[in-house]
């Protein structure tokens, strides 16, 4: 059963999807690590970038590689309002912020039902060819998405190593008094952590959207996976939740073509929760 | 006298830091041992040691002929072995006279179904223990705060308290980590007026502090600590013209705390 | 001295009789409601109602032990597949089978609460998030025992007394009222000041001689018992067992019940368990409108009034002192 194509096929689908779960997963753990909320209504983000992407792009027709940016883009600036209105309540306040959000969640999950109801709708793939390499044909719109989230994630890096406002947000996660007392406007920094949260969770909810399809109960996977990633990686640490993100997708996409979901999804969580339980830090985590 | 409680090799690090290092010494029935040394010398780790708060990398505990070496705090609780807190923790959203009875836990108790029904039994260990804690919270001169709110008392008084909920417990060795730092030479001198009356009542003593002189007028036997080991041990006379103590620790910042 | 003790524990005394005066009313008005409002709507409302109570009030339980479990609803799962099963399958009678089905919740919470209690707070949410998740894969997955997804038809009534709407509300009330008298009970004798210990300063309790990881795996164990109850009970009562019943969703709910009632005291559960099964069913016609607006009265309790709606009332007293 091992062919070369076939192996190849797990390999990109593994890349693809934990491509998006790193993205979703960075958005999770950067609301969490800086300030202190757990963003139950992140699947309902990644659900509003499915449905802008099916705008943008099945809709209206723009190129794909704009459209991807941009209705990403727009649900970050719509959301500002959500940042303004809800999550500015709950930061620093860890066990309020996971109701409330939930709350949020329920309110933007029937709010898009309302809407969109609930049939699922497709976003026309961005290519349908595929590349022959030697042996190895590999689907091109998978590729594609790898390569759009490697972009992101290049220019996530580089915004959070070199930016003046990347040391800023890192200090904020590190102690928000000692940031503070260094001159750091917290008020300013949480919203442009929460601007890029939610620009990566929308694009990757596009993404997912267009490889399976879109309907406003969409996010629970999403939802469910950047939590799984982030706890594996480590509460709040970027590195662990890239890791997670990755080790999810890969296994999944393993799991999943030679032994079916319900043993991928059974791996993974039982393999999450004996972690927590014995290093509830993470892989990449520092212990309290 | 018999020995109550016996450690030999008594060893704790965290990372590469050695925080108790081969610490060996006796406790007698009856005395009140003083574990002295500078801040940062491993005297508390020593009393989460033996309390069962952290568990040791190597060395043994003894307490009253039996091995108690890594049990967990509530079964050396009940063997007799209770302690305090060097930062004060009480209760601090409950009443004085609630923190007294969470202290009293053992004696307290009566097993589920008895308390589940509220037998008579139950009924009577209740009114025992809130006699027990009235005497209590006499001695330290809580009993007319009995329905204060812990957390709104003033810092001695939340230490007294700390006191009281270890002493509800009936402990026969009471480890106190440094009972009178950070209180006025007035509440001090109660504080230790009332040790001595602990100690009248047949519980012994280990008492942590940094204070030479406060600590030899209260001690039959000191243990000096020094970066997790022992400098000296006997009693204060000895202790004090030691010379290893004079150059190590009294050399410099002697009466400093 | 031994006077003044004397005086404050006669003190407490007529709050606590005044409490059970009022439980006491409330009793007889749940009694009475189906005499007086002979209404189908609101007998079935009323149940429903004492389901859920049973559930979010076991639920408080293991939250006064500081831990927040997001695996409640699983556990009712597990009860109401056993309980449902041996009465199908093995025919054993109604009584028999909702023990049964107790224990079988219990059995699951005693091999994993000594695993998963040694975690903290937040990490005990993401653990049982989890676990919830595990538990509703088997129940979806292991077709041949739970029938799927499509769960199990035409569960019996328990009894032939108990088939009509009238019969059932008076078995759930008793359920309801015997459960959540067990866990007052509970809470308002010395295991309860001993459960209040340990979640307020877990090591100081220890050092008490509280066996704390003992007494927290007592606790769950328990709770997730009486869970079991509402499990059991409702797939009579829904004439149907599926997974969906015992999803997240609903384990969220019973936490949003406790939350939103205010987690501090048991009749915040209750507040919550009224309100949060009340509110859907008179909504009932505009489904989404009412999840919006139900979400959103969450975001506003949790921002304006984080200790729940029991808070208004101790706001309230607040004020009325203060003028
Ligand atoms: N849980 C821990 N993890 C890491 N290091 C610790 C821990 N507990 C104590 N230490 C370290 O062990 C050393 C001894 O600490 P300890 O608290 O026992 O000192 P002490 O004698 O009680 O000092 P003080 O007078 O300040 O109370 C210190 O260097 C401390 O930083
Ligand atoms: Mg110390």
């Amino acid at each position: 059963m091992f062919t070369p194509t076939l192996l190849a096929q797990v390999v990109v689908n593994g890349l693809s999807l934990g491509a998006i779960y790193v993205l979703v997963a960075l958005g999770f753990t950067l609301l969490f690590g800086i300030m202190r909320v757990v963003n139950f209504a992140h699947g309902a983000f990644a659900v509003l970038g499915g449905y802008a992407l099916y705008y943008l792009y099945g809709q209206y027709r723009l190129p794909y590689i704009l459209a991807v940016p941009l209705s990403a883009l727009l649900v970050a600036v719509i959301s500002l309002l959500l940042e303004r209105c809800v999550f500015r309540w709950f930061y620093q306040k860890m066990f309020q912020s996971m109701i409330g959000l939930l709350g949020l969640n329920m309110a933007l999950v029937f709010g898009s039902v309302i809407i969109w109801d609930t049939y699922e709708r497709a976003i026309p793939p961005a290519f349908n060819g595929m590349l022959q390499l030697g042996g190895v044909i590999l689907p091109l719109d998978r590729l594609m998405v790898v390569a759009i989230a490697a972009a992101i994630l290049a220019l996530f890096w580089l915004f959070m190593s070199r930016s003046r406002w990347g040391l800023a947000m890192r200090a904020a996660a590190q102690d928000v008094e000692i940031a503070e007392a260094q001159g750091i406007d917290t008020l300013s920094t949480y919203r442009l952590a929460f601007f890029i949260a939610i620009f990566m969770t929308a694009l990757a909810g596009g993404l997912y959207a267009q490889i399976y399809a879109l309907s406003p109960f969409m996010g629970d996977r999403p939802l469910v996976v950047a939590f799984i990633a982030v706890i594996l990686g480590g509460m709040g640490s970027i590195p662990g939740a890239a890791l997670g993100g990755l080790i999810l997708g890969f296994t999944e996409s393993f799991l999943s073509t030679f032994y079916g979901a319900t043993l991928s999804a059974f791996v993974s969580f039982g393999v999450v929760i004996l972690l927590l339980i014995f290093r509830p830090w993470g892989l990449l985590g520092t212990p309290e | 006298m018999s020995r109550l409680l016996e450690t030999s090799g008594l060893s704790r690090s965290f990372g590469g830091l050695r925080a108790v290092a081969g610490l060996s010494f006796a406790v007698a029935e009856g005395e009140i041992l003083g574990l002295i040394g500078p801040n940062g010398a491993g005297k508390t780790t020593a009393i989460n040691l033996l309390s069962g708060v952290i568990k040791p990398n190597a060395g043994r505990v003894v307490f009253a002929g039996e091995e108690v070496t890594g049990l967990p705090p509530h079964h050396l609780a009940r063997k007799g072995l209770v302690r305090t807190f060097q930062s004060t923790v009480v209760y601090g959203h409950r009443t004085v006279r609630e923190n007294a009875l969470r202290g009293a836990f053992l004696g307290l108790y009566p097993g589920v179904v008895p308390a589940f029904l509220g037998t008579l039994r139950a009924r009577a260990r209740r009114r025992e223990t809130e006699d027990r804690i009235a005497e209590l919270l006499a001695w330290f001169g809580l009993d007319h705060l009995g329905e204060a709110i812990a957390g709104s008392l003033p810092y001695g008084r939340q230490k007294s308290l700390g006191m009281v909920i270890a002493l509800a417990a009936r402990p026969r060795l009471l480890m106190l980590d440094e009972p009178v730092a950070g209180l006025a030479a007035e509440e001090a001198d109660q504080v230790l007026e009332t040790i001595r009356r602990i100690r009248q009542r047949g519980v012994t003593l280990i008492v942590v502090d940094h204070n030479m002189r406060f600590i030899s007028g209260l001690c039959d036997r000191l243990v000096v600590l020094h970066h997790g080991q022992e400098l000296a041990q006997g009693t204060p006379q000895q202790v004090l013209a030691d010379s290893a103590v004079i150059a190590a620790y009294l050399g410099r910042g002697h009466g400093a705390a | 001295m031994a006077s003044v003790i004397g005086a404050a524990a006669r003190s407490t005394r007529p709050r606590i009789s005044a409490l059970h005066g009022l439980v006491a009313g409330a009793a007889l008005l749940l009694a009475l409601w189906p005499l007086v409002f002979g209404n189908k709507f609101l007998l079935a409302l009323a149940t429903l109602v004492a389901l859920y109570a049973i559930g979010a009030a076991s639920l408080h339980l293991i939250i006064r032990t500081g831990h927040v479990s997001f695996a409640h609803a699983g556990f009712m799962g597990v009860a109401g597949y056993v309980a449902v099963l041996s009465q199908m399958r093995l025919g054993l009678p109604f009584a028999a089978a909702l023990p049964l089905g107790c224990l079988a919740a219990a059995t699951v919470a005693l091999a994993i609460g000594p695993l998963i209690l040694r975690v903290t707070g937040k990490y005990f949410v993401l653990v049982t998030f989890l676990f919830g998740e595990i538990l509703r894969l088997v129940f979806t997955e292991w077709t041949a025992v739970t029938g799927g997804s499509n769960g199990i038809f035409d569960v019996p009534p328990p009894a032939p007394v108990f088939a009509t709407p009238l019969g059932f509300y008076y078995l759930a009330l008793g359920a309801a009222v015997l459960c959540v008298g067990i866990v007052a009970r509970i809470l308002g004798s010395e295991i309860g000041r001993t459960i209040d210990a340990l979640r307020e300063a877990e090591r100081l309790a220890e050092c008490s001689g509280v066996p704390v990881i003992r007494w927290k795996v007592a606790v769950f164990v328990v709770a997730c018992a009486l869970a079991g109850v509402q499990g059991v009970l409702q797939a009579h009562y829904l004439r149907l067992i599926d997974p969906t019943t015992f999803s997240i969703v609903e384990s969220l709910n019973l936490v949003v019940m406790n939350v939103i009632g205010g987690m501090q005291r048991l009749a915040g559960a209750l507040i919550g368990a009224l309100f949060l099964t009340a509110l859907p069913e008179l909504l009932r016609g505009y489904v989404e409108m009412q999840r919006v607006f139900f979400g959103i009265i969450l975001i506003i309790v949790m921002a304006a009034l984080p200790g729940g709606i029991i808070e208004i009332g101790a706001r309230l007293r607040a004020l009325g002192k203060a003028r």
